[in-house]
């Protein structure tokens, strides 16, 4: 079969010494990019790229790639350890890791995230090697419309990461895309809410917002009570996983694997909305989503596989079209043009050792990662038995150069200093920030793709339910918003009785 | 916020007085590490020109000329950033056709243009390519103005958002035949290519750096090139120039800057280095691969580019105030 | 005494939401609206506005009319202040210092002011934390990652 002579190639490239060797500091380098938080795969690679002028094109693009799925790994370590979420896809990581990690189970909540993306990530690379270009095809499908009832499936979702109040979590949701809206209009570039602030004109940087509400709101809520409780548990139970915890976890991680796996395919939040939708569904079908928010191990290892799995198959349009699908996408295509090569639906058929080169060194690279990432464990969470008026002032150090090295920008350091006090009068009010993160990211796109629709259709608003995808995920959305409305109204109902 | 700002004035005096160091003389230039500044994230084509330049400038200065993205509000962030920086050389900057276009399309820009900055030289134009979906009717250029001609604004034009490359292109074809079509902006080429190969939208125009992947391919249909000559890397696309639509010509132009000041040595020196950089062969070799090439030697002085900003700020500005379209 | 406010902290909540909706209003008025066929760019805003104003509307008429079920671990009354201030002031002093003064001082700052929020704070751990950040920050973003940061800014002598 073609597959396998091709996959023969793409070994028989990636098991040289040298490119095993700058798949290792890829993955190595993105690991602990990822675990600083703040500091991405964006900076990280822009910095590297000069370097990559003098290594041969595969080896670059091996190294480069390691770095970014391997960033992608790291990034839950900062989430579940001290609730400090530096990108969009371990918001969801935080939620229920972190909580694990309050009652002591940091070591397990850890293990359950390197092992589901281990498995996450392999499955991905095995689908991307196989159902490349028929995938790309299928992302190609997707239009204004179809994007546009993606976006409000999820946002509906997106409800359900809450615990407490559905009221409180949609208004959570709004507000968020109201701050998402923040910066120039794509369509008319108009300023909205910019307030004359050039540094605005952007938006308000997600990783300032998500560090403010997420890590410095969690410190000073921390400190609050610092004389009433020991703030993290000194005794940290049993680092690997039990059979019961096996269990838990093997469908939250084969559906997350799944779920990311498509929509990592679709270029522009598609992979974004992996780890969110993998959560809401989890949470659903639980027989105990009580468990939900409180440490629950199936929130953890059905979000972090659908994110490493959506990292992976974020390389299919960028591999087979050309097309990036993120920031660094972009840079892989720049790293590509660097090296004298013109990224396009060529690649495939013209370079095919590059091709099938990075596809193997991407199973390469997913278990140097469990193997690196395994016995680190041990390390990390002896780091929660420092004491936490020790721990968090590094903390702050570590948000304030990482929030700063996002643009080189001393506002988006002011911006974190602002969310941390908003997050801080959030926990106060009872209201969970993770919806208004989602709002923040999907807000933007969701006005974007609505508008882009109706430009496309001339106005025509029958142009979501005309065509055949963007009508399902609607009709799943307005399914899922009777389910998540029905138990509040019920609630209310019997509350009223009672009374 | 006044009292902070007063204290950090104050403890800077105090730092002053302490700091042993003198500024350095202009003729020692370049005695530390140069910041080139790129207004543009990191991997645009932009990014990728200043790279291959500061390698090659890094050499022949014997310190490392670093490139800085300062990405935002269509490059004004960073040009705003680097007109403000002291005028020493060791804070440039490399922007491309943003800087002239960015005079008219910001109407509340906190510097200006033309005269906050001292220019070093020009570097390349980048040519750009009008390219259609695979099922669009027209064979070729002359088909595609009459086609657009019919259905105005029933034709649906993608661009890469408010100051890009491809809305400036996508403009002046627009004002060149005077007839406008419905525009769509994404943010960025990668969305608006993929809703172009997927047949969601009719044309675009971008830079061959973006485009020529997806020609060869066959994914797209190529109408022209935008450039007085043929290019080396798509010999069979035809230019506007050959009949179609003569007046029609744009190139994404990139220049070197420093800010206003920095001395008359200090410019020399880095026109020196740029020089050199252009008859770099590896430089020569990447740009080829970009489509592109140095500009010719003479252009590339300080004196041409000041007079070729200017008239580019003078050509855009009726075009940009027709369309009615601003940044602000 | 008959509690008018069932629950305090949804009436908060409540209030909060329908100020911060007729913020967005006010600041998204000059705004075009357009139509839905051609949206303009105060059309969405608008919207979002409108229905945070609802939301919040509901909250603040539940905390006049339910009681809480569950009082939570924080009370609301209380503020932790001097936690607020100086971990904000940490934050700030980071970002007024790093252009200026460099990695080096700005770091030192923002861990020591902030390690003055713990009432266990301790002079000795205090400065040293510090130290140790400087050089870990040193080590890892200038040395190891090779960030475009200097270590000592302009104000002091570096650039």
């Amino acid at each position: 079969m073609e597959i396998f002579d091709n996959l023969a190639l793409g070994f028989s490239v990636a098991f040289t010494f040298q490119n095993i060797l700058y798949c290792f500091l890829g993955v190595l380098l993105g690991t602990l990019i990822g675990v600083l938080p703040g500091l991405g795969p964006v900076p990280t690679i822009a910095m590297l790229l000069p370097i990559t002028f003098g290594l041969p094109p595969v080896a670059a693009l091996i190294m480069l790639s390691g770095i970014y799925y391997g960033a992608q790994y790291g990034g839950s370590t900062t989430a579940i350890l001290i609730n400090l979420p530096g990108e969009s896809s371990s918001v969801v990581t935080a939620i229920d890791g972190y909580q694990m990690a309050r009652q002591g189970r940091a070591g397990t909540a850890l293990a359950t995230a390197a092992l589901g993306s281990f498995f996450a990530g392999s499955v991905a690379t095995f689908l991307l090697a196989v159902f490349a270009p028929p995938l790309a095809d299928l992302a190609l499908k997707f239009g204004p419309p179809e994007y546009f009832a993606l976006m409000v499936l999820g946002l509906i979702a997106s409800v359900a990461l809450a615990s407490g109040s559905v009221i409180k979590a949609l208004a959570m949701v709004v507000l968020g895309i109201l701050l998402g809206l923040s910066g120039q209009d794509v369509y008319t570039g108009t300023p909205r809410f910019t307030f004359d602030v050039i540094e605005l004109a952007d938006g308000i940087e997600f990783v300032a917002l998500a560090m403010g509400v997420f890590g410095i709101g969690e410190i000073v809520r921390n400190l609050e009570d610092e004389h009433t409780r020991t703030v993290m548990v000194q005794k940290v139970k049993g680092l690997l996983l039990s059979k019961d915890d096996f269990k838990r976890i093997i469908g939250p991680v084969l559906r997350g694997t799944f779920l990311g796996s498509f929509l990592g395919i679709l270029p522009g939040g598609g992979a974004i909305l992996s780890s969110f939708a993998s959560y809401s569904i989890e949470k659903k079908i639980s027989r105990h989503p009580e468990r939900f928010g409180k440490g629950a191990i199936e929130g953890v290892a059905g979000p972090e596989s659908a994110n490493n799995a959506g990292a992976q198959t974020s390389f299919i349009p960028m591999l087979t079209l050309g097309i990036p699908s993120n920031p660094v996408m972009a840079l892989m295509i720049g790293a590509l043009i660097i090296q004298g090569i013109v990224p396009g639906p060529n690649v495939v058929n013209e370079q095919p050792n590059l091709f099938w080169g990075i596809v193997a060194s991407m199973w390469i690279g997913n278990f140097l990662l469990v193997v690196l990432n395994l016995p680190l464990i041990g390390i990390w969470v002896r780091l929660l038995t420092v004491p936490y008026h020790i721990l968090f002032p590094l903390i702050v150090g570590f948000c304030c150069i990482g929030v700063y090295s996002v643009n080189n920008n001393e506002f988006d350091v002011f911006t974190m200093a602002l969310f941390g006090l908003i997050g801080y009068v959030l926990v106060k009010l009872q209201c969970e920030p993770a919806p208004l993160l989602l709002g923040f990211i999907i807000g933007p796109m969701l006005e974007e793709y609505l508008r882009r629709a109706m430009l496309i259709s001339r106005g025509d608003p029958l142009v979501f339910v005309s065509r055949p995808i963007s009508a399902t995920m609607l009709g799943l959305a307005a399914l899922a918003l009777l389910v998540v409305l029905l138990p509040s109204v019920r609630k209310k109902r019997e509350d009223a009785f009672k009374e | 916020m006044r009292n902070l700002k007063s204290a950090a004035i104050a403890l800077a005096a105090l730092a002053l007085s302490v700091a042993p160091f003198a500024a350095a003389k202009a003729q020692d230039f370049p005695s530390r590490n140069v910041t080139m500044i790129v207004p543009f994230a990191a991997g645009g084509p932009t990014d990728t020109v200043a790279r291959l330049i500061a390698e090659s400038m890094s050499r022949s200065l014997g310190q490392q000329v670093v490139v800085e993205n300062v990405g935002g509000a269509g490059g004004t962030r960073g040009a705003g950033q680097v007109a403000k920086a002291a005028p020493d050389g060791y804070t440039i900057l490399l922007h491309h056709i943003g800087q002239a276009t960015s005079a008219t399309l910001y109407r509340k820009l906190p510097y200006n243009v033309l005269t906050d900055f001292e220019e070093v030289g020009l570097v390349t134009d980048v040519p750009m390519t009008m390219i259609g979906k695979s099922t669009l009717e027209p064979k070729d250029a002359a088909a595609l103005i009459a086609y657009v001609k019919e259905k105005k604004d029933g034709v649906i034009y993608g661009n890469a958002g408010v100051g890009s490359a491809s809305h400036l292109c996508g403009m002046l074809f627009m004002s060149a035949i005077g007839t406008p079509m419905t525009t769509v902006p994404y943010q960025g080429t990668g969305p608006a290519m993929n809703d172009l190969v997927g047949g969601q939208i009719d044309l675009m125009c971008d830079q061959t750096t973006n485009t020529t992947g997806q020609i060869k391919a066959g994914k797209v249909k190529a109408y022209g090139v935008t450039t007085p000559n043929r290019l080396k890397s798509l010999p069979d696309i035809p230019t506007f120039k050959e009949g179609a639509l003569p007046g029609f010509e744009i190139a994404v132009w990139h220049g070197l800057y420093a800010p206003k000041g920095t001395p008359k040595v200090t410019i020399d020196k880095l026109n020196a280095a740029l020089l050199t950089a252009l008859q770099d062969p590896k430089v020569i070799a990447r740009f080829a691969d970009l489509g592109t090439e140095p500009v010719a030697l003479e252009r590339a002085t300080p004196e041409v580019h000041e007079k070729f900003l200017a008239a580019e700020v003078a050509k855009w500005k009726p075009v940009i105030e027709q369309a009615g379209v601003f940044a602000d | 005494m008959v509690r008018f406010v069932k629950n305090p902290r949804n009436v908060a909540t409540g209030l909060m939401l329908i100020a911060v909706a007729a913020f967005f209003v006010w600041q998204g008025s000059d705004l075009p609206m357009g139509r839905a066929i051609r949206m303009g760019p105060g059309y969405f805003p608008m919207i979002l506005a409108g229905l945070l104003a609802l939301l919040g509307l509901i909250v603040l008429l539940t905390g006049l009319t339910r009681p809480s079920d569950d009082e939570g671990s924080i009370a609301l009354r209380h503020w932790p202040w001097r936690a607020l201030a100086l971990v904000t002031l940490a934050v700030v002093l980071f970002g007024f210092g790093i252009r200026p003064l460099g990695l080096g001082p700005s770091m030192w700052l923002a861990v020591f002011v902030s390690s003055l929020a713990s009432s266990r704070f301790n002079i000795l751990t205090g400065l040293l934390s510090a130290c140790i950040m400087v050089a870990f920050s040193w080590a890892v973003f200038i040395k190891g990652l090779g960030l475009p940061l200097p270590m000592l800014g302009p104000w002091l002598g570096g650039y």
